[in-house]
């Protein structure tokens, strides 16, 4: 890559970034069980050498991981999945061009997640839970933002139970091409599409590589 | 009513993008991520093959080839940005036309006949995204995110043609869909249009744009009732719609208001919105389809719903019977099942007929969805 976009963005102190990480972790059932979910996804040198073999990157880790497990996801995490555990989920993305964290550069902001969840009825005994991130690209005209987009996509694609359904969007006002970035970003068969392209895979598993 | 499960096949491993019910035998096809193609019969919902080999990424889109003698084609559309023919010869009796027992009797060799890898169509730049044969077989369409689509045209033992590259659209096109008498064609875009083709002495040009949704077309299904041609779209906006074709416009018919269609000379053709379907979607609306049977409307999308919709007469008391000239209508819906693949987001539906285990057609018909869980769904409209 050539120059670097951005080369001296405002960085956060990672002791200030809001987190349940470490200290709590052996309270937080959930944490630990999504960790236990992350802990069986595939290598990231899966993602990005062997895009031809029988599972391929995202999917595979959506049907081993999390499908033939989530019967009883469904019911020991439902309701325990909030905005601070989506935060510490994706917050510890890298970004693509400096070493350091989506939390870190601000991309990534607690305030900017929402979770709701809905309640099982007769009619519907599997609702679906909704998150949405909201991403603040470091400059306005940030190329990078679809690949920060992508990654934090793939990341909760990976991580989540399947009843969730995931919108990421770029924050209103912080970009110049948000419409566009942010249909790109949840037309699924563009994503499905990009997940099996081997290059930017290899780049996402990088970016998703420091992920804790 | 109410749509009732009366089977589902067995478990892929991967997100199943869609299914394609044969023209005339009781199997249905399948395309998924684990670039394999499915072929299960509809009479016991058994698997009857599985084809795999010919692509390098998923597979995302299949069409059986109508009118074939003394064989079964397929056509599969991959993100691998080619597109595949699938051949499997009988090699006796033929696939037959018309007379059940034979086609049962076909289908039982099927298990044995080999699936080969015939053609690949390449061309486009990038992901295939759906493939569809005209009503006569003689023509295939595809589409690709590099925003065209291409007319093939079968010339005979395996050789194809390119007849056509459509380069209409400003983005990636989604689907094609042929109409099901005329040599028309229907294609749906991320540019949030539909865009209607024909061929105008030698060459195949855009006829129609339909424009109104407000997000990605994801999916178009035509109506098979004559001439009467009307086409339902579906789209990332959450809204199902119907366009109908307008009657050819007189020579002196200056003083009507000018046609938003653009096209050429007398090949345009004049279609419009003409309803919407109630909304109760929530998510992406993936796929619709419109009953060749029954005239039902069936859509499906991400919030996992499937909806079944019928045209009612829309009078209220009171009110004139006839009083347009087309008479009022309106869309109601009929049926409604929520978590139809449970948590998972639903990537098609379609009708197919119902068939008993002897293989031959019976009253009513079924509906198949495919969802991210790896399963197709089989749902029968009960009263």
């Amino acid at each position: 890559m050539s120059d670097i976009i951005n080369a001296n963005p405002t960085i956060l102190n990672p002791s200030d970034l809001p987190t349940r990480h470490s200290e709590s972790r052996k309270k937080q059932s959930s944490s630990a069980h999504i960790a236990d979910t992350i802990s069986r996804l595939p290598a990231p040198k899966a993602l990005l050498y062997d895009p031809f073999a029988s599972s391929p990157g995202e999917d595979s880790a959506y049907s081993s991981g999390a499908s033939d497990r989530d019967g009883d996801e469904d019911e020991t995490a439902a309701e325990d999945i909030d905005e601070q555990e989506i935060y510490d989920l994706i917050s510890t993305i890298s970004d693509p061009e400096h070493p350091l964290s989506l939390g870190e550069l601000a991309v990534i902001n607690l305030p900017h997640i929402h979770v709701t969840h809905t309640s099982p009825t007769p009619q519907n005994p599997h609702p679906m839970s909704h998150v949405l991130v909201e991403i603040t690209p470091t400059i306005n005209h940030c190329s990078l933002a679809t690949v920060i987009g992508l990654g934090v996509r793939v990341r909760l694609e990976q991580a989540l139970p399947p009843r969730f359904r995931i919108d990421v969007r770029i924050r209103e006002g912080t970009h110049q091409s948000t419409d566009q970035v942010n249909k790109q970003l949840n037309d699924k068969e563009r994503v499905a599409a990009a997940c099996e392209n081997e290059t930017l895979m290899g780049v996402l598993s990088n970016m998703l590589a420091t992920c804790k | 009513m109410a749509l009732k499960l009366v089977g589902s096949f067995p478990v892929q491993p991967d997100r199943v993008w869609c299914a394609a019910p044969h023209p005339h035998l009781p199997l249905v096809a399948t395309a998924s991520t684990d670039r394999a193609v499915r072929i299960y019969s509809l009479r016991d919902f058994s698997l009857v093959s599985t084809i795999e080999g010919g692509h390098k990424r998923s597979i995302r889109s299949i069409s059986w080839k109508p009118n074939t003698k003394g064989e079964n084609v397929l056509a599969t559309g991959s993100f691998d940005s080619s597109t595949g023919i699938w051949h499997q010869e009988h090699r006796h009796a033929a696939g037959g036309d018309g007379e059940e027992p034979l086609e049962s009797n076909a289908e039982e060799r099927e298990e044995d006949e080999e699936w080969r890898f015939a053609v690949v169509l390449d061309g486009h730049d990038s992901e295939v995204k759906s493939v569809a044969w005209s009503a006569g077989g003689s023509f295939l369409a595809t589409c690709s995110r590099d925003k065209t689509v291409w007319i093939w045209e079968d010339m005979g033992n395996e050789n194809y043609e390119t007849i056509a590259v459509l380069q209409d659209h400003s983005q990636d096109v989604k689907m094609v869909a042929w109409h099901p008498e005329e040599e028309l064609l229907a294609s749906s875009s991320y540019d949030d249009t539909v865009r209607l083709y024909k061929e105008d002495v030698d060459d195949w040009v855009c006829c129609a744009v339909l424009t109104g949704h407000t997000s990605t077309v994801w999916s178009i299904s035509f109506e098979k009732n004559g001439h009467q041609s009307r086409l339902a779209s579906a789209s990332d906006d959450q809204t199902a719609r119907i366009w109908h074709r307008k009657p050819k416009a007189k020579e002196e018919s200056s003083t009507q208001p000018p046609s938003i269609i653009k096209g050429t000379g007398d090949e345009t053709e004049n279609w419009e919105e003409q309803s919407c379907l109630p909304k109760v979607h929530t998510r992406t609306i993936y796929s619709v389809d419109w009953s060749k049977k029954t005239g039902l409307i069936a859509t499906a999308g991400g919030d996992g719903q499937i909806v079944v919709y019928q045209e009612v007469d829309g009078a209220k008391d009171g009110e004139q019977p006839g009083a347009g000239a087309e008479g009022r209508k309106e869309w109601k819906i009929i049926a409604q099942v929520p978590a139809a693949h449970g948590v998972y987001e639903i990537n098609s539906v379609t009708w197919c007929p119902k068939w008993d285990k002897k293989g031959t057609t019976v009253d009513g018909e079924l509906l198949l969805s495919t969802g991210d869980d790896g399963v197709v769904n089989i749902f029968e409209l009960s009263l």
